[in-house]
């Protein structure tokens, strides 16, 4: 009886187990029908539709940028780095006097010169003639006597001048820098004239007159007779527009002691009118002046009895200058970027009179002034008697004489070679002996302008290279700064006259080269200095995220996962349906 | 040629109010000549300021007027007919005017540069009227020349000691020596009333006898409060008596030393007519008892006060009972004397300042956000009944007043709702307005001006012009940083042309001195309203952002939530959901075969699984949906929160 009841139970559990298993296996591996393909359209249709979108999205917030050469700019900027510019001179000297035919030829004479002239320049820089000299060599035709000659250029030097200008014009001179030796009895004596030559005259041998020669073709004709020959680029005092105001000052310490005036329109007029027609291809110069009052110095002076004046140290000169006093830059013509250049002529008080500024050896200054780099000069001018009149109320009235004004120009005039980098005084000492510089009523010699115009065409070439390749690299830096066609026709612009500055240099037009050169430095500081470079930040990529992240950024998601997911499962359930058509197919 | 030399005076003006307050009132002329040619000019100078010739060089300005003030000059007390109150009374911030040789067309251009350069002169914020919304063209308040004329106001402009500085730089002896050296900063500036001025004019026809060049007036006025030493005195008359002051109690210093460049430096005690009337009483009431000939004679002391200098010259008016200058030229004084004015009362003396024909104020009317009204009002003075009387007899006389009225284009002016009302009755305007001029104003180009000259009968006592508006809207962008403090309306200007200020001296007193030149000089009387404040309707700078932030949260969540939507299939979730019962019950039946099996058939056990599973089923339907939901509102917030 046992046996029989267990048998039934069994069957009824295995009849249902395989009734129930049968579907879900079907569920689980196979399918029917084909996947539908409706909501994979919708969501692929609608990630289509973002994608065709972003284009749009990023043409709204695109911004015009003008197309700029840069390829030329670092073109440019390389050549001016790599290749020195050269300019090409001609050097010569005109022996007189001497007897080379039977030792040596004018060729070899010519070669010696310029290898001496390769060791004194150490290179060269910047502004000089380049390393590679050529020296043409002539010897007297026999219508000289160097003694008769001699003779007179012992003379006047400004006849011998003009003497020796004629002789180097005979010599075919031209443009050339000359050097006329003269061998005859009596001591050696050298002067650099106002033009483009100099001469020597005395008892010279050949070997020292080799050297000689080549040392004032070097340190006077190329470098301009200052003993660093490289070109000093942060003391180049002409502003990025191209201009130099001269602001003349004469400053009052204490007017209750004594009130002194100057006339300078005819100063203006007559002494400064030449210099500034003379750097005209430099800078424009323009030219203002004032008088101010009440305007004591900063420093401290001592009295010295030795000297029986105040005196005033080379460590007090930082503190001289008085700038909460003295209201010298108020000048509203100077705009832009214009330089201005401080003349400052200083009359001291009572207490301080006479004023003088003692030099570090211990010797008293004969200039009594001193000059800042960039900034400008200062003169101490002490009145003639420095006794205060106690008997009138009213301090009296002076004008300074036009003799003294005519010193004090002097001065000043020596102040502003200084700070255009040449030097003040008219010696030049060198290895070979002293050479006299003559000067120059307009200020600067011929060969002293051909030293500012290739210093200042070097400076003003490297300033333009340097200001666009900065450029360049802040706008490529920058791709979404908005660039404007004005700044592409400055940038092209500089680029023209930087080329035609760089030819006219190498055909030797230094007036042109030189006014090229200017207007390619200034047009690449207006493009640099544009208003609208970095006025605002254009649709930076900060501004761009937090203005569309708010709303793209999940909706994104939103759409890349709809996408994601049904292109799942149509994946899942089309491999199912394959499946069951490959059962079928067996079955 | 004879060269003609720059010149440089100072003066000082001194004045006691009838509110017991001081006016001290400094006058700086500096002149330079024209040069014969024109290379030179602006370019070397003496004593003139370089800045300033070239700035008339660069930018052709044939006059100029610049001010800063702070305070409000009070037209009842401190008076309305004076020299001083007509030409250095000016409206609060900062007040330009400009007249300009150059062609119409570049008027504008001129007066931009010009602007910018002062900006920077004065450490101002004066190139906020380059705007062409912040600056108008008057025809008729300036007498001015021909449309070359523009004028701005910045009545917001904060006015402190670095406007001062570089005000003093013009100077050749600046705050060193002479009269300046009496700036103290903070007594100036805890005046009631300090302005600063710069005036500029360039004469250029030397046909009417003044020689050709360029004139600059520079003049600092402030209204003072000498400390009340006195005051244990007071009780012992009826009326409180006016504080003693001298220099060095109002300035804490004194005059060590003139500025030796000026030609002409000069101290100047000034009592107005009415107080020197009240002294000619006070003096007959004196003599009376003391019976004292020589009291008159004696300058130093009157019935009224006491000087404690003897004044080197005494000017007085023509009239009778006129107004008394005293003056004292510092010249004299050496540099280890100092020059200390001293004024001691020595009996109480009330005294009214001269007054304008009609007093001038503005209000606004009106209330809420949306509109309102400025008005106008005129009220005659004792000067207008004196007037009336004298005019009885003869004719009938008019009384002409000049009305500007700028105001900034986001206050929308109706001009033809100009209302007036004299005497408090309507009037017609055609019967009182002979000219008017109206440049309404145009959003965010130009302000709106109007320009009115009136003709009113001198019996008038009162009259109010009012006008409406509507306060309009700004862009974002276009609110100042305190957008709800207000926006400000500048001073109107009245002017009565028939009436002109000045002093008039004997032939006698006649001398080089500016400031007593200009004190005589006929100018019409001039007076300012008050500057008002409107506010406009300010929004939440923040609502913005807030609004953006919202709304795209919103539509994220949206937007996501309908493409999930889209995405749902209801018919295999339904069978999924079927199946997962049919499993439960198979699991069921399973157990309850097993449990019969063992207890050996019980029928009530198999019937329990069907109720069970139908709950089962409904239970699993919500909490799905509920953690869907729940789950993509959590990433929304997570990427909110992540993007923001």
């Amino acid at each position: 009886m046992a046996e029989i009841s267990d048998s039934p139970s069994t069957s009824k559990s295995a009849e249902e187990n395989t009734q129930t298993q049968t579907p879900e296996s079907d569920l689980k591996t196979t399918r029917n029908t084909k996947p539908g393909v409706k909501r994979l359209i919708i969501s692929v249709t609608v990630l289509f539709s973002f994608i065709l979108g972003f284009p749009l999205l990023w043409k709204s917030i695109e911004i015009y940028r003008a197309p700029l050469p840069f390829d030329r700019i670092d073109a440019f900027s390389s050549q001016i780095e790599s290749k020195p510019l050269s300019f090409p001179c001609h050097f010569q000297a005109i022996f007189i006097g001497f007897d080379f035919d039977f030792k040596v030829s004018h060729d070899d004479v010519g070669a010696a010169i310029a290898r001496k002239m390769s060791d004194l320049s150490h290179g060269g820089g910047c502004g000089g003639c380049g390393g590679n000299y050529s020296v043409a060599v002539a010897v007297d035709r026999g219508d000289i006597n160097a003694f008769d000659f001699g003779e007179k250029l012992r003379g006047s030097d400004e006849d011998a001048d003009e003497l020796v200008k004629s002789v180097v014009s005979e010599y075919g001179g031209g443009n050339a820098y000359s050097v006329v030796v003269v061998n005859e009895e009596g001591e050696v004596r050298s002067v650099v004239g106002k033009y483009r030559h100099a001469w020597i005259v005395g008892r010279v041998e050949e070997e020292e007159a080799v050297l000689h020669v080549a040392e004032v073709f070097v340190k006077v004709f190329v470098n301009g007779g200052d003993v660093e020959g490289s070109v000093r680029s942060e003391f180049m005092p002409v502003g990025a527009d191209g201009r130099i105001v001269l602001s003349f000052s004469l400053l009052n310490a204490d007017p209750r002691d004594w009130i002194y005036d100057w006339n300078f329109r005819e100063i203006d007029e007559t002494l400064l009118r030449p210099v500034i027609e003379a750097l005209q291809p430099i800078a424009n110069i323009t030219v203002e002046s004032q008088v101010l009052y009440h305007t004591p110095k900063s420093s401290f002076s001592y009295w010295d009895d030795k000297h029986g004046s105040h005196m005033f140290r080379t460590e007090d000169l930082p503190f001289f200058v008085n700038s909460n006093e003295w209201h010298l830059d108020t000048s509203v013509a100077a705009g832009g970027r214009s330089k201005v250049l401080q003349l400052v002529v200083y009359i001291p008080s009572a207490k301080e009179c006479p004023l003088q500024l003692e030099l570090p050896n211990g010797e008293i200054s004969k200039t009594n002034g001193f000059i800042s780099p960039m900034w400008g000069g200062v003169v101490v001018w002490n009145p003639q008697s420095c006794i205060k009149d106690f008997e009138s109320m009213d301090p009296v009235r002076h004008t300074i004489s036009p003799q003294d004004l005519l010193k004090l120009f002097e001065v000043l005039m020596g102040q502003l070679r200084q700070l255009l980098g040449l030097k003040s005084d008219n010696l030049y000492v060198g290895e070979s002996g002293t050479s006299i510089l003559l000067g120059s009523e307009r200020g600067f010699t011929e060969w002293e302008l051909d030293v500012l115009s290739r210093k200042h065409i070097c400076f003003n070439l490297h300033s333009c290279a340097t200001t666009l390749g900065s450029l360049s690299r802040l706008v490529q830096s920058l791709p979404r700064m908005i660039i404007m066609d004005e700044i592409g026709k400055q940038v092209k612009f500089s680029l023209e006259a930087a080329k035609f500055a760089q030819s006219n240099a190498s055909i030797g037009i230094y007036n042109a080269s030189a006014v090229s050169s200017r207007q390619s430095r200034s047009l690449a500081e207006d493009a640099f200095f544009h208003p609208s470079i970095m006025s605002i930040s254009y649709y930076s990529f900060e501004h761009c995220f937090a203005i569309y992240s708010p709303f793209f950024l999940p909706v994104t998601m939103h759409v890349l996962l709809a996408a994601l997911r049904e292109w799942k499962r149509y994946k899942q359930e089309n491999r199912k349906y394959l499946a069951s058509k490959a059962k079928v197919k067996v079955s | 040629q004879q060269q003609q030399e720059e010149e440089f005076t100072e003066e000082l003006l001194m004045k006691p109010l009838p509110d017991r307050k001081v006016l001290a009132h400094f006058h700086f002329q500096s002149e330079a000549p024209l040069a014969a040619d024109e290379s030179s000019f602006a370019r070397h100078h003496h004593l003139f300021p370089k800045s300033i010739s070239q700035l008339v060089q660069k930018y052709h300005i044939k006059a100029m007027e610049l001010s800063f003030t702070q305070g409000r000059w009070n037209y009842e007390r401190w008076g309305g007919f004076d020299s001083i109150s007509s030409h250095n009374a000016k409206p609060p911030g900062v007040e330009l005017w400009a007249v300009f040789d150059v062609p119409l067309h570049q008027v504008d251009a001129s007066w931009k540069n010009l602007t910018h350069s002062l900006s920077g002169l004065f450490c101002a914020s004066i190139n906020f009227l380059e705007s062409s919304t912040s600056y108008s063209d008057p025809e008729w308040a300036f007498q001015s020349a021909l449309g070359s004329l523009r004028y701005g106001t910045l009545p917001r402009e904060a006015v402190c000691t670095e406007n001062l500085t570089p005000w003093l730089k013009l100077l050749p002896c600046r705050d060193k020596a002479g009269l300046s050296s009496l700036m103290d900063r903070p007594s100036i500036y805890k005046s009631f009333y300090h302005s600063q001025q710069l005036h500029l004019t360039m004469s250029t026809d030397p046909s009417d006898g003044s020689r050709s060049g360029i004139i600059l007036e520079q003049t600092l006025t402030v209204v003072l409060q000498p400390n009340d030493q006195k005051a244990g005195m007071s009780h012992l008359s009826k009326t409180k008596i006016q504080p003693s002051w001298s220099l060095s109690s109002i300035f804490g210093r004194k005059i060590s030393g003139r500025c030796v460049l000026a030609k002409l430096s000069n101290v100047y005690l000034h009592a107005e007519r009415s107080l020197v009337n009240q002294l000619e009483n006070l003096q007959k009431n004196t003599v009376k008892f003391a019976a004292n000939d020589t009291g008159l004679e004696d300058f130093r002391r009157n019935a009224g006060f006491e000087l404690s200098v003897t004044p080197e010259r005494v000017h007085a008016e023509l009239e009778k009972s006129s107004s008394i200058l005293y003056e004292y030229p510092i010249k004299e004084y050496t540099d280890t004397e100092q020059f200390d004015l001293g004024l001691t009362w020595v009996h109480p003396i009330v005294w009214s300042s001269p007054h304008a024909p009609l007093y001038a104020s503005r209000f606004l009317m009106g209330s809420g956000n949306e509109r309102g009204a400025i008005a106008i009002s005129l009220k005659s003075t004792e000067m207008t009944q004196g007037l009336v009387a004298a005019y009885n007899v003869e004719e009938r006389c008019k009384l002409q007043v000049n009305v500007l009225q700028i105001v900034p284009w986001y206050v929308k002016v109706y001009y033809h709702t100009l209302q007036l009302l004299v005497d408090e009755r309507p009037q017609a305007l055609t019967d009182f307005v002979e000219i008017m001029r109206v440049s309404p104003s145009e959003d965010k180009v130009s302000p709106g001006v109007m320009e009115l000259v009136l003709q009113f009968p001198c019996e008038m006592k009162s009259a109010v012009l009012s006008i409406e508006f509507d306060k309009g809207f700004l862009h974002i962008d276009e609110y100042p940083p305190d957008a709800n403090q207000g926006f400000d309306i500048p001073s109107a200007i009245i002017s009565f042309p028939d009436f002109h200020a000045g002093l008039q001296f004997s032939d006698k007193s006649q001398s080089k001195s500016p400031l007593l030149s200009k004190l005589q000089e006929r100018s019409p009387v001039l007076s300012y309203t008050e500057v008002l404040l409107v506010p406009l309707t300010t929004p939440d700078f923040s609502m913005p952002y807030n609004v953006i932030t919202i709304t795209c949260t919103v539509f994220a969540l949206y937007f996501g939530s309908l493409l999930n939507v889209l995405r749902r299939r209801v018919g295999e979730e339904e069978r999924l959901l079927k199946n997962k019962d049919a499993n439960k019950t198979v699991f069921f039946r399973r157990e309850l075969a097993k449990l019969s099996a063992k207890l050996r058939g019980r029928p009530l056990e198999l019937t329990l699984p069907c109720p069970s599973s139908s709950s089962s089923s409904s239970s699993f339907v919500s909490p799905k949906l509920i953690l869907r939901v729940l789950l993509v509102a959590g990433i929304a917030v997570v990427w909110q929160y992540y993007s923001q």
